[in-house]
């Protein structure tokens, strides 16, 4: 189920994410290498040898042009970040005007209820966690709340999570874009038995799906 | 106003108890927050040791669910209010009046009460934990409606909001005293463009307080109420709203993370010149920069809440993107310091590069996340916990470590071994490292925090092990510095006022300071002034 | 002072300008309500400072003084040991703890309190 180590992105939505990611992991490797560098280079080249002190270095504590640089430049940095991550956000977050499956998630301590509008509703036990079935593809609507306290729904392969708040009804869409089951689990604390409270996703083709949905509907 | 006090009473000794409990005097008030805080580092060090050996091997039974949950509540609580802040408080407490030539706080008395406050505020949440449902196990952040009565039924969670109310009035009251010491109380000659940055950064981290914390004791009190009282503001179950403890929280909650900061870059300000023999470079910037830091960060709490659905995510990703910027310049002026240097790697200065390197991964990884795309997944996963320890573990704590090295032989008049003092550096810095960088990637493959335990799967068990044994060196390093106390205690090798040829007026005293701070002062004509007086060719100004 | 009046100045309108500028783009009113309440207490502690600190001269503030120019000023006179913080903070502790363990403890310490109240009426004298 989980065999690799780094999330592999099953939806649509994660593959942007996962841009996000890239993105923001080599400009801030590259960012930390450079800093990292300037300061054991300073440490290194100028650290003093052995215990004579010596004459006083260079007292000089200021250089204009140079403070107006290290703030502009990284200022210039942000912004272009934020304007990357202001689209890449809107894109995840777009809710299709027709979806074709949707299903309500009620969180509680310690479980899941999967109900599909117009199919079945998944239960789970605590020995057999309960598993989301969605069709390859197809949009999915997620209307996700919670019925004691906060949890949150979090698919690691999805790149995505969402809180569950009682009285705070949120909706997400998910284009599961990849065969296969994936692990996920409550990512906000919510008390004793948090640590088990899994779910499993299940991607299926469309025709799997609606023989599944039928077969479940009762 | 001046440096000469009425004083009548002769020094104590160390040892008189009534002294220590009736005190009101800066330097013994400094001295006792940091050793409560030091006490508290090691019984919340202890638990995350526990909390480490039970995840060390997947499905682990060491440690009971209940039992794990208290153990990150408490850990979380001490932490962040009963040892990075109040050490802060401590040493500024010891060091403010000193460095601006004052011969006390403004408000001495109320200074003291905070002290006992937050004292009896910090035993009261651990005294939780011998109540029969035990300590408060609704973590630090105590999420409503998790943290209300009808599922945290404990006394615990009542003790604990009792005793963090205690201690967030406790910090307000001495954030005036900062605030109106450092104002008012500055020797002749000390205009606030020559503090040193340390005082400066109190001041930022004074005024955070004063914003920050009223909304902190508002959400307590309302807790309580809706547990008690038969109040309903956080149980949306009779119409209350569950985002409501969220803001409220995190309107506290995030300022207070640069609370817990902002001391800590007052402190490598201090520390870096001394062990470059330069001035600070770019002053003014720094100062700058650290209110630009104290005011960004009032506007960017609810990042903490992108995965609600429920805030305006573009708002508090743009001014938490902004904040990178003002925490960039202190970097470039840290390095600007150090460049061309006359560098010693004494253990102040060691600890001090040890906390770029590691601040600037929490920092790096701080602006990933502060990218909504990139927090949907990082989110209360390993890689958040990793990112808050590398800027308030390998940040604040190393710190922490460096003012301890820095200032030791002022508060007592002897100094800390500097081969122990090098070997608990490398124990710290690659425990550290071992520990917290794996939860990176423990955090990206999927583990969330807050779990007593997780399967078998992926690189997960491989990963856990590997922290949990970087936290065992990081023990040791701790176990290095108790040793180091009692070795350089017994040594009894007393030193002189200036033993690192420092530049701030606490250096201008003896070790450790006469009850009145000081019996003469040096003519204040820059940041610099004990530098000045040793150095009058280089002197600016030109007085003598 | 003027360095602190210009700090609580600038503070107070960053604020209400973050405030603003929050309540434009979200619309959000538990946000906008506390920085509002922010923005209201820096603006009325700059207020104080206006109207209180601003003729104050500190010889701290004098960039050329020395020393001596703060000769036989005194700060105040004040004891350097007080028995009532250690006393006020165990009898507020004792109240808070009460309120949820038991009465009489919280009763306990609202009569703590009262004695430190007295006692620093008397001492202030
Ligand atoms: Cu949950």
């Amino acid at each position: 189920m989980h065999g690799q180590m780094w999330p592999s992105p099953a939806t649509a939505q994660a593959s942007v994410l996962a841009n996000d990611w890239l993105l923001f992991g080599t400009a801030g490797l590259a960012v930390a290498v450079i800093v990292w560098g300037l300061i054991l280079f300073s440490v290194f080249r100028w650290r003093r040898k052995g215990q004579t002190e010596g004459p006083l270095p260079p007292q000089f504590d200021s250089n204009n042009p140079l403070e107006i640089a290290w703030t502009a430049i990284p200022l210039l940095i942000v912004l272009a970040l934020f304007v990357y991550t202001y689209r890449a956000e809107a894109d995840v977050e777009r809710l299709a005007p027709k979806p074709d499956v949707i299903v309500d998630v009620n969180a509680y301590q310690w479980n899941w209820t999967f109900a599909y509008q117009g199919g079945p509703t998944v239960q789970g036990s605590f020995a057999d966690p309960p598993q989301l079935v969605l069709p390859l593809g197809e949009t999915v609507r997620i209307v996700l709340t919670s019925s004691d306290v906060d949890h949150a729904f979090w698919v690691p392969d999805f790149l995505f999570k969402r809180d569950a708040i009682p009285g705070h009804p949120t909706s997400f869409d998910l284009n599961p874009s990849k065969l296969g089951t994936y692990l996920g689990r409550c990512a906000e604390f919510c008390g004793f038995d948090h640590a088990l409270m899994d779910f499993s996703v299940r991607v299926v083709s469309s025709s799997d799906f609606n023989r599944w949905r039928s077969a479940h509907h009762t | 106003m001046s440096p000469i006090a009425e004083q009548a009473v002769a020094p104590p000794g160390r040892s008189d108890l009534l002294g220590w409990l009736t005190s009101t005097d800066h330097k013994r008030i400094g001295t006792l927050y940091v050793i409560t805080s030091l006490g508290f580092f090691l019984v919340a060090g202890a638990l995350a040791v526990v909390m480490r050996t039970q995840l060390a091997r997947p499905n682990s039974t060491l440690v009971s669910p209940h039992a794990f949950n208290q153990l990150f509540t408490l850990h979380g609580t001490a932490m962040i209010f009963l040892v990075v802040a109040p050490f802060a408080v401590g040493l500024a407490n010891f060091l403010i009046p000193l460095q601006i030539g004052a011969p006390d706080m403004a408000f001495p008395r109320l200074n003291a009460t905070s002290y006992w406050m937050f004292l009896f505020g910090g035993l009261t949440v651990f005294l939780g934990a011998l109540t029969s449902e035990g300590a408060a196990d609704s973590g630090w952040t105590a999420y409503a409606p998790l943290s209300e009565i009808k599922i945290s039924t404990g006394l615990g969670q009542d003790m604990w909001i009792v005793g963090v109310f205690l201690v967030s009035v406790a910090t307000i009251l001495t954030a005036i005293n900062f605030i109106t010491t450092t104002f008012i109380y500055r020797a002749p000659g000390m205009t606030m463009w020559r503090i040193p940055i340390f005082a400066w950064e109190m001041v930022a981290t004074s005024l955070l307080i004063f914003m920050a914390f009223p909304s902190l004791a508002a959400a307590l009190l309302l807790l309580f109420v809706d547990r008690h009282l038969g109040g309903h503001a956080f149980d949306p179950s009779y119409g209350g709203n569950a985002v409501l403890w969220q803001h409220l929280f995190w309107f506290f909650g995030h300022p207070e993370v640069y609370v817990l900061i902002l001391p800590y870059f007052g402190v490598v300000s201090e520390i870096i010149p001394v062990f470059s023999r330069k001035p600070i470079f770019g002053y003014t910037g720094l100062v700058i920069a650290a209110f630009a830091i104290a005011g960004l960060s009032m506007g960017v709490w609810a990042h903490h809440m992108f995965t609600t659905g429920a805030v305006d995510d573009p708002f508090f990703s743009f001014l938490s993107f902004m904040i990178a910027v003002p925490t960039g310049v202190k970097f470039f002026n840290w390095i600007g310091t150090m460049w061309r240097g006359s560098i010693s790697l004494a253990t102040p200065m060691l600890f001090c590069v040890g906390f770029l390197m590691n601040f600037l991964l929490g920092g790096v990884t701080g602006v990933m996340i502060a990218s909504p795309p990139i927090d949907f997944h990082a989110e209360d996963s390993y890689f958040i916990v990793a990112h808050m320890h590398y800027v308030l573990g390998g940040g604040s704590l190393f710190a922490i470590f460096a003012a301890l090295f820095f200032w030791w032989p002022k508060m007592f008049g002897v100094k800390l071994d500097e081969r122990l003092g090098k070997l608990c550096f490398w124990l710290l810095f690659v425990g550290f490292n071992v520990t917290f960088f794996p939860m990176h990637l423990l955090g990206i493959e999927g583990m969330p925090r807050r779990v007593f335990t997780y399967p078998d799967v992926g690189s997960f068990p491989l990963l856990n092990s590997l922290a949990t044994a970087g936290s065992y060196v990081m023990l040791a390093g701790v176990v290095a510095f108790a040793w180091n106390v009692v070795v350089s205690t017994r040594k009894r090798d007393p030193v002189g006022p200036d033993p690192w040829e420092a530049n701030s007026l606490e250096w201008w005293t003896s070790s450790p300071p006469p009850e009145h701070n000081f019996d003469d002062l040096p003519p204040i004509r820059s940041a610099r002034p004990v530098f000045d007086a040793h150095h009058p060719e280089i002197a600016k100004g030109g007085a003598g | 002072m003027m360095v602190a009046l210009r700090l609580f100045i600038s503070s107070a309108v960053f604020s209400s300008v973050i405030a603003t500028a929050y309540w434009i783009f979200s619309k959000e009113p538990t946000g906008t309500f506390l920085l509002g309440v922010m923005s209201f207490g820096l603006l009325f502690v700059a207020g104080y400072t206006i109207v209180a600190e601003r003729e104050a001269d500190l010889v701290g503030d004098r960039p050329e003084a020395r020393p001596v120019d703060a000769a036989g000023e005194l700060v105040g006179t004040y004891s350097i040991r007080s028995p009532l913080p250690v006393w006020t903070a165990l009898a507020v502790s004792c109240v808070g703890l009460g309120i949820v363990v038991s009465p009489a403890v919280a009763a306990l310490g609202v009569v703590a309190m009262l004695i430190a109240g007295v006692l620093f009426i008397l001492q202030s004298r």
